[in-house]
């Protein structure tokens, strides 16, 4: 079957899973909501008696900015420690829900309702915190190492470098090579998660071994669908973005630039969803090579 | 104000002979006390400097002088001991590592009177500065034969080597290009009664010199483009030890640098001031300063640019940056008053870049700009201006940088914003600046020096000595940005008008000297007319955090009756809730209009305040468009303001003018008696997204 058929595929598979969607979505909103919080209760705090809080509609100012900045100079830590605490439970709720999620494409003849949806998620839970664990460790390899070693190699080329012209290349360069190195392994493990799963399997390390001979023997051929769906979610940022520049700024269609923003969110759920569904049959289409 | 001394300065520009300073037209004051003649030769492949120094220096003050101090800058590179080296923590500030033979140093090998008498012997180095540095070599002082009197001269033959340093601090090589700067023995600046200001090279400061009459011959080979300080005078080609003989020559220049690279592409250009300037641009100059419109008329200028082949492109917009820097610092500030410019686009990693030396500066570019962006324009005007405030008003650097780092940066604004308009903000992602992607946007440069002006308030007063700020960032942002937004504040306090003419007076008053900043409050309070001490006192020589505010503002409707019991001729009177309500009532019925108490409170929420004949404005405004306003002077922490009027207040401003740039916190200038949330939630809302979006980026790693 061709990459693109499997696709479709994903696609079918991706549209019967809308309610994961919402799920995501919902779980993203409210944790954004809880982060922002205190800094909503500051600005209105400092802004809602200012003359300076009417600006807010119009472009974005560095005046107020800098003054709140300053104002607040003694807990800027505690705000960062917030944003990081705040980002950490939220990389850990979202463990929890892959299970779910790719539960759910695994299971397609069921129809998806809360609780098997978090019954998946419980299930699967440690199992996934451990390949978490595991892609923490070759995250840390890929940059500890192999882009320390693509630098030093584009070291050599720039460091006699006589214009800036090497340096600009360079950089890019790195930066394209470390966008393809962390997809390339968030990839390789969402396999390891999709195998452990449709196994029903609890042998992490062994799941992500075999996985290496699974992609190995097809490495384009996933990269390519990977990169496929890729292509979807760039199409959707391309269009969020080309609506929202003929967006006016007023407060006046706050709510309609509310709606917009949360429904390109809700693009991107789905397109992580794509994700799982396309490698999911990905990886049964090449059951007979699993072993 | 010394207007005697202005008005002959102007004279001699006015009869156009101040295109080329000559000693003839100065006060006796105002002469270069030194003349230098220079001859050094570049060994392209030893990275060596082979110089010989004639140094005539004249003795202008009253003292008996004994001995003579020179700086040494390039011993600043020598070693790890050296004062630059041992503030910057090693390497760390400086953030390079220095390889073994990238080192820099410079030796007097010998140093003898015109007569011929050796003064090597009695070669020490004394550094003096505090915190001490005792192995910094950046300071030498050598003994004279006989005290040297009042008004004689002494004449010195200096010979001496220097390794160019791998570029450090601005100065150095990288490949075969070259920026040489603080490079050659320069003598301190004797000050009468105090005896030789010469301080070693330290990480966060400038320089101070005297102004001399340089004549710089330099050998180079020939395939080098070079530029220096000064007019080009000749270039003797030598073909058989292929290379060139340059002589350059500069009269009343405190500094001499110059740079060399073979891929230099060097462009001529005039400034015709006919041709840039109209003639009602003159006369509305003339009216603001007060002047004749033949006061204010500029000289032409010849523009010479030698930039980097990867840059050709940029090349007209070298050119406008200049063309507009001369022009309004010409017309607002005084004539540009030599005859050249030289301006440099220091060659790649030579780390050269938005540096001002006499008539040569460097800019600084990259191969990917934006016209969003104003750069270069923004350092071609900042560093040509550099040309006014260091270069011709030659204040220390060393314990005074705001005098010109404040000052000019108060003036790139004020150009910038005439000739430009607001600019985004300069950031560049993998070298691509980030508006080729994003909307960033666009401000004036008094905006970005408020916002980081403000956050070393507490930390320093802007008129510490360079090196002895908290930190580096203290030191920049102090003498650069905060000192900016003062002098902006001051503009707006005084005016516009007036603070055009404290600039220009204060530049044709001290051009060729080296004012302090006792003689810019002078003639801030000469020219204004009002004794503005005290401005000086809370913004530039403390630490004082400036923010007035209003915490509170209510309007209720005036109690006329109340409940009790009360005397009324004579008897007791019973007001109960029911007769109240009766009362209120009849009023309500009798249609009498309601008054309603309004209570302001306002507050000094810093510790700066104003003083002076200048108060705070406070200006309140009610719902039927009327207004009340009144003056606080600002001594006591808080304030409160009762208004009866018919109309409930609301909003209240304190300093509704905006004078007060400097104030910390303008979002609490100003009180809105019902809270609206409209901006703040339009602001969350956009917040809310890029959270959204960063959490799902931070959800890849599941």
């Amino acid at each position: 079957m061709s990459n693109l058929r499997l696709f479709i595929q994903g696609f079918i598979t991706a549209n019967r899973n809308v309610r994961m969607v919402i799920y995501l979505w919902f779980v993203n909103f409210l944790f954004s909501l809880m982060i922002i919080t205190p800094f909503y209760l500051l600005l209105n705090k400092e802004f809602s008696r200012s003359l300076v809080g009417d600006t807010m509609t119009e472009k974005f100012d560095l005046t107020w900015l800098g003054d709140i900045v300053f104002k607040y100079r003694d807990i800027h830590e505690a705000l960062l420690g917030w944003l990081a605490v705040g980002g950490i439970i939220y990389l850990l709720f979202h463990i929890f829900l892959n299970g779910g999620v790719i539960g759910r494409i695994v299971e397609q003849r069921e129809r998806i309702s809360l609780g098997n949806f978090f019954s998946d998620c419980g299930k699967f839970f440690w199992r996934f915190f451990r390949v978490f664990l595991i892609s923490l460790i070759v995250y840390a390899f890929i940059i500890g190492v192999i882009y320390r070693l693509i630098s030093s190699l584009f070291k050599l080329w720039t460091k006699n470098a006589s214009v800036e012209w090497p340096l600009i290349i360079s950089s890019n360069f790195k930066f394209l090579i470390m966008i393809i190195l962390f997809y390339t392994t968030r990839m390789f493990f969402d396999y390891v998660r999709i195998r452990l799963v449709v196994e029903d399997s609890r042998r992490t390390i062994v799941a992500t071994i075999l996985n290496f001979s699974f992609i190995g023997k097809r490495f384009f051929k996933a990269l390519f669908l990977y990169f496929l769906v890729g292509i979807a979610g760039i199409i959707f940022s391309l269009v969020y973005f080309g609506v929202s520049k003929i967006l006016p700024s007023s407060a006046s269609v706050v709510v309609i630039v509310f709606i917009w923003q949360q429904l390109y969110i809700l693009s991107r759920m789905w397109v992580k969803i794509l994700f799982f569904s396309t490698e999911y049959h990905f990886l049964t289409h090449h059951k007979a090579s699993w072993v | 104000m010394n207007p005697k001394k202005t008005y002959l300065i102007l004279l001699i520009i006015i009869f156009g002979f101040a295109l080329q300073p000559a000693k003839g037209e100065l006060t006796e004051e105002e002469i270069s006390p030194i003349r230098y003649e220079i001859w050094v030769e570049l060994d392209d492949v030893n990275k060596m400097l082979h110089g010989e120094e004639d140094i005539f220096w004249v003795n202008r003050t009253k003292d008996e002088i004994q001995d003579m101090w020179f700086h040494l800058y390039y011993n600043a590179f020598k070693n790890e001991q050296s004062t630059v080296f041992q503030e910057s923590r090693g390497d760390k500030l400086l953030g390079i590592k220095v390889k073994d033979d990238e080192w820099g140093w410079i030796d007097v090998t010998s140093i003898r009177l015109g007569d011929g008498r050796d003064l090597t012997p009695t070669i020490e180095f004394v550094p003096h500065d505090n915190p001490m540095h005792p192995e910094d070599q950046t300071v030498m002082r050598i003994l004279l034969p006989e005290p040297l009197m009042p008004g004689e001269q002494v004449h010195l033959k200096i010979e001496f080597q220097a390794k160019i340093p791998r570029t450090i601090l601005r100065s150095g090589y990288y490949q075969d290009s070259y920026f040489i700067a603080q490079w050659f023995p320069k003598p301190g600046v004797y000050e009468e009664g105090k005896g030789w200001n010469c301080h070693e090279y330290h990480l966060s400061s400038e320089f101070y010199a005297d102004f001399a009459d340089f004549t710089v011959h330099i050998t180079i080979p020939s395939h080098f483009v070079v530029g220096a300080s000064g007019k080009q005078i000749k270039a003797v080609r030598n073909e058989i030890a292929k290379n060139v003989h340059y002589t350059f020559a500069q009269e009343n220049i405190h500094d001499f640098a110059w740079t060399a690279d073979p891929d230099f592409i060097k462009v001529e250009r005039n400034f015709i001031a006919d041709k840039e300037i109209r003639e009602r641009e003159y006369e509305e100059v003339a009216r603001k300063l007060g002047l004749p419109v033949e006061d204010v008329k500029l000289p032409n200028v010849k523009m010479i640019l030698l930039i980097e082949p990867e840059h050709k492109k940029q090349i007209e917009r070298h050119f406008k940056a200049l063309k507009m820097a001369i022009k309004y610092y010409g017309l607002w500030y005084g004539p540009y008053p030599y005859e050249t410019i030289t301006m440099v686009d220091p060659p790649f990693r030579t780390g050269s870049g938005g540096m001002e030396y006499p008539t040569l500066f460097t800019a600084g570019t990259g191969i990917l700009t934006s016209k969003k962006v104003l750069s270069p324009e923004g350092v071609i005007i900042h560093e040509f201006g550099h040309g006014y405030w260091y270069g011709l008003c030659a204040n220390n650097e060393f314990e005074e940088a705001w005098l010109d780092e404040g000052i000019n940066t108060y003036s790139t604004g004020k150009v910038t914003a005439k000739a430009y308009g607001p600019s985004a903000i300069p950031i560049s992602i993998n070298h691509i600046p980030a508006t080729y992607f994003l909307n960033l946007p666009q401000h004036y440069d008094h905006e970005f020096d408020r916002i980081l002006g403000i956050h070393v308030v507490e930390l320093d007063p802007i008129t510490t000595f360079s090196w002895k700020f908290y930190n580096i960032a203290s030191y920049a942002l102090n003498v650069y940005m905060r000192a900016a937004t003062c002098l902006d504040t001051l503009e707006r306090l005084v005016g516009e008008d007036l603070m055009l003419r404290i600039l220009r007076t204060f530049q044709m008053q001290y051009r060729y000297k080296h004012p302090r900043t006792e003689d810019f409050i002078r003639i801030v309070n000469e020219v204004t007319g009002r004794d503005l001490n005290w401005f000086f006192d809370e913004l530039f020589f403390s630490s004082l955090n400036f923010d007035y505010g209003i915490s509170s503002l209510r309007s209720d409707e005036k109690k006329k009756h109340f409940k009790g019991v009360f005397e009324l001729e004579g008897k007791k009177e019973k007001f109960t809730k029911q007769k109240v309500k009766e009362l209120k009532a009849k009023e309500k019925k009798s249609g009498r209009k309601k008054t309603y108490v309004t209570e302001v409170l306002i507050r000094r929420f810093g510790e700066a305040k104003v003083g002076g004949d200048v108060s705070m404005k406070l200006k309140v405004t009610f719902e039927d468009g009327s207004e009340e306003v009144f003056y606080w002077d600002g001594q006591k922490r808080w304030e409160k303001l009762t208004f009866e009027k018919s109309a409930k207040a609301k909003f209240a401003q304190i300093d509704p003018d905006g004078i007060w740039l400097i104030d910390s916190n303008l979002t609490n200038n100003s009180f809105k008696r019902k809270s609206s949330k409209k901006g703040i939630r339009c602001f969350a809302n956009k917040l809310l997204f890029w959270i959204q979006n960063c959490l799902h980026l931070v959800s890849t790693l599941s």
